[in-house]
């Protein structure tokens, strides 16, 4: 062994239809250029060919190598051993296959659901008749490229999608990459089908939790979660909304008056607004049972200099 | 130590109590806390959906009245409050686009920010700077026997680039404060899972349901409470607790209580000094730390 390689032990969940769920171990000789995908190489040509996982460009573009690694959802290929080592302070590395699709083999799962909700949101742009057969072209302002460009940037890998709670729980919920795709192309100004994707996007938009972890897992920095807000900020375009839909734009905009009118978030009047007295009064109840009702009264504030938060909101 | 202190909508609302618990626990460790002047809300984690650099420029304007005070650390306990500062600070340093338009309202509103003056979250606070040793050292009434879940949220862990404190997938820092307080620290697979209070104001069905996952996955581990660093957590895990307890017939609670709340009783502040809710205190009872 060279003196810059390091021996790391490599635990892999591996998984058959005959023998279910099995943990294993294998040693394999790094050095700080070695990425997870070449270990797993290594490991499947020099010591155990039934081994299976999946990979293909080892540069993170094709999106086919999705994986836990020590427990964080990742491309192997864009990892490098050693930084995980480092990262953790122990040659042991974890890998399993990501989580919410099901397994096939070992590390490769089934990722028709995942196709499923990309393609539910129509990822192509449906350009002008005139541009389609040729009599016209469509240029993109250089601003409007600045914005699309970060959401342009998903590589269909599912590592978003499997760490997302929203769609684990709700299945309604499009699921972060195939809200980026959407945001994306209803953001583009040579798209046709405006009105269609705003009634595609709309109800899910609102079911996303914000827990952030898909801006988290992105390898491609592509924030699914932004685009998201980003398509919220549409809801008022559309007509029929749906309840989710519907009192989610309500509980905004009470915030954004509240903070409006006082530069603070009024706990009772949002609550209020959005809600109605029926439910508010439930919620008291609850607040009172457990001893909470004194803070429910507590004196709001106002900020002072309210002329800086009515310049900055554009009032 | 000098440090701003940005309390948030909530913390001096329906989450009073995480003020008042971080406040003592914080003058027991000789840790000043000057509250930001004239603080304005920071969006709530929504606002930037209406408009970013409306969002941006608000929680400019807090950090600009930090930087006012000549501090550069300002502290939350929130971890919503947290978030919201530091993706507004970390756009406005990585997009020039809309830097512009905020530098823009900015000088309308006469708003100066050098970029100094950062947000931080409490907990980061007690463990990096005020230290575990001296937090041990003020335990007067060690936690013996109580089995606290550690849980952690969204929002002081992600994105773990622009958070930066502990690794999102395997953090430590809740489990750390607990062992301090001679409490036994439960680790349990749903602790850095959402608690679903942002989809409270619109799909709350789904919201209820993701505070259930978390509230069964600490019990699945034999904790008798948890302890949780967010004043929006809070309210969900709290006082909307009973509404989980209620939809899903559930013959247990698993109450949660904010980390200086925890550490509060450790120095010896009773319960209701540290306004602490009754299902919490029913349990602390049982369990003798009370
Ligand atoms: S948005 Fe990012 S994580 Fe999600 S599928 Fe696309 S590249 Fe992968
Ligand atoms: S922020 Fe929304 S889309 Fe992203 S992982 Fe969380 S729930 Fe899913
Ligand atoms: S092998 Fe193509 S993305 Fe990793």
């Amino acid at each position: 062994m060279s003196e810059k390689e390091q021996e790391i032990v490599v635990k892999i969940k591996r998984f058959s239809q005959d023998k279910g769920n099995y943990w294993q171990e294998y040693k394999v000789n790094v050095d700080r250029f070695t990425q997870m995908t070449e270990v797993l190489r290594r490991i499947k040509t020099e010591q155990d060919p039934s081994l299976s996982y999946r990979a293909s460009c080892h540069m993170a573009v094709c999106g086919s190598c999705g994986m836990k690694i020590n427990g964080e959802p990742r491309l192997a290929c864009k990892t490098l051993a050693l930084d995980i080592v480092k990262k953790y302070n122990s040659n042991v590395i974890t890998l399993e296959p990501m989580d919410y699709f099901q397994p096939i083999k070992d590390l490769v799962v089934d990722l028709d659901d995942f196709y499923d909700r990309m393609f539910k949101v129509k990822p192509r742009l449906y350009p002008d008749k005139e541009v389609l057969e040729g009599k016209a072209e469509q240029r993109l302002k250089p601003e409007d490229q600045r914005e699309l460009w970060k959401f342009e940037q998903c590589i269909w890998c599912g590592l978003c999608v499997s760490g997302c709670p929203s769609v684990r729980n709700d299945p309604e919920f499009l699921g972060p990459a195939a809200h980026a795709k959407g945001y994306r192309f209803l953001a583009d100004p040579r798209d046709t089908i405006y009105e269609e994707r705003l009634k595609i996007l709309i109800d899910s938009s609102w079911r996303c939790t914000y827990c952030y972890q898909c801006f988290n897992v992105c390898p491609r920095d592509v924030e699914p979660v932004t685009t998201i807000k980003k398509t919220r900020a549409h809801t008022r375009f559309l007509k029929d909304r749906s309840a989710v839909a519907e009192i989610g734009e309500k509980h905004i905009e009470a915030i954004e008056e509240s903070i409006k009118d006082s530069g603070m978030i009024k706990e009772a009047e949002v609550y209020l607004k959005t809600y109605g007295v029926i439910a508010s009064l439930t919620d008291l109840i609850y607040a009172f049972q457990n001893g909470k009702l004194k803070y429910a009264f507590v004196k709001e504030m106002k900020v002072k200099n309210m002329d800086q938060i009515r310049k900055i909101m554009g009032d | 130590m000098k440090v701003a202190y940005y309390p948030g909508c909530a913390t001096h609302g329906l989450s009073k109590d995480v003020d008042i618990a971080t406040k003592k626990v914080a003058d027991v460790l000789g840790l000043e806390l000057v509250e930001v002047e004239d603080w304005n809300c920071c969006g709530g984690g929504f606002l930037d959906e209406r408009d970013e650099k409306v969002h941006t420029a608000l929680n400019l304007r807090n950090l600009s009245n930090v930087e006012k005070m000549g501090l550069e650390k300002m502290v939350t306990p929130c971890s919503v409050c947290l978030q919201s500062h530091r993706l507004a600070s970390t756009k406005y340093k990585e997009n020039r686009d809309l830097r512009k338009e905020v530098d823009k309202k900015l000088k309308e509103a006469n708003i100066n920010y050098s970029g100094k003056a950062t947000a931080e979250h409490i907990v980061w606070i007690l463990v990096r700077d005020v230290g575990l040793e001296k937090i041990k050292s003020n335990v007067k009434k060690p936690l013996t026997g109580l089995k606290v879940g550690a849980y952690y949220g969204c929002q002081m862990l992600r994105p773990e680039q622009v958070m930066g404190f502990e690794p999102s997938f395997h953090p430590h820092s809740m489990e750390d404060l607990i062992s301090v307080t001679g409490a036994t620290p439960v680790s349990f697979p749903m602790q850095t899972a959402c608690c679903g209070f942002p989809l409270m104001g619109s799909n709350p069905k789904i919201g209820l349901k993701l505070a259930y996952n978390v509230m069964n996955s600490a019990k699945s581990k034999e904790a008798d409470i948890m302890v949780h660093p967010c004043s929006l957590c809070h309210l969900q895990l709290d006082v909307t607790q009973l509404k989980v307890k209620a939809e899903f017939n559930l013959p247990w609670t698993m109450p949660a209580i904010y980390i200086t709340q925890l550490l509060g009783l450790s120095f010896g502040f009773s319960a209701e000094e540290l306004g602490i809710s009754k299902i919490a205190q029913q349990i602390l009872k049982e369990k003798g730390v009370i």
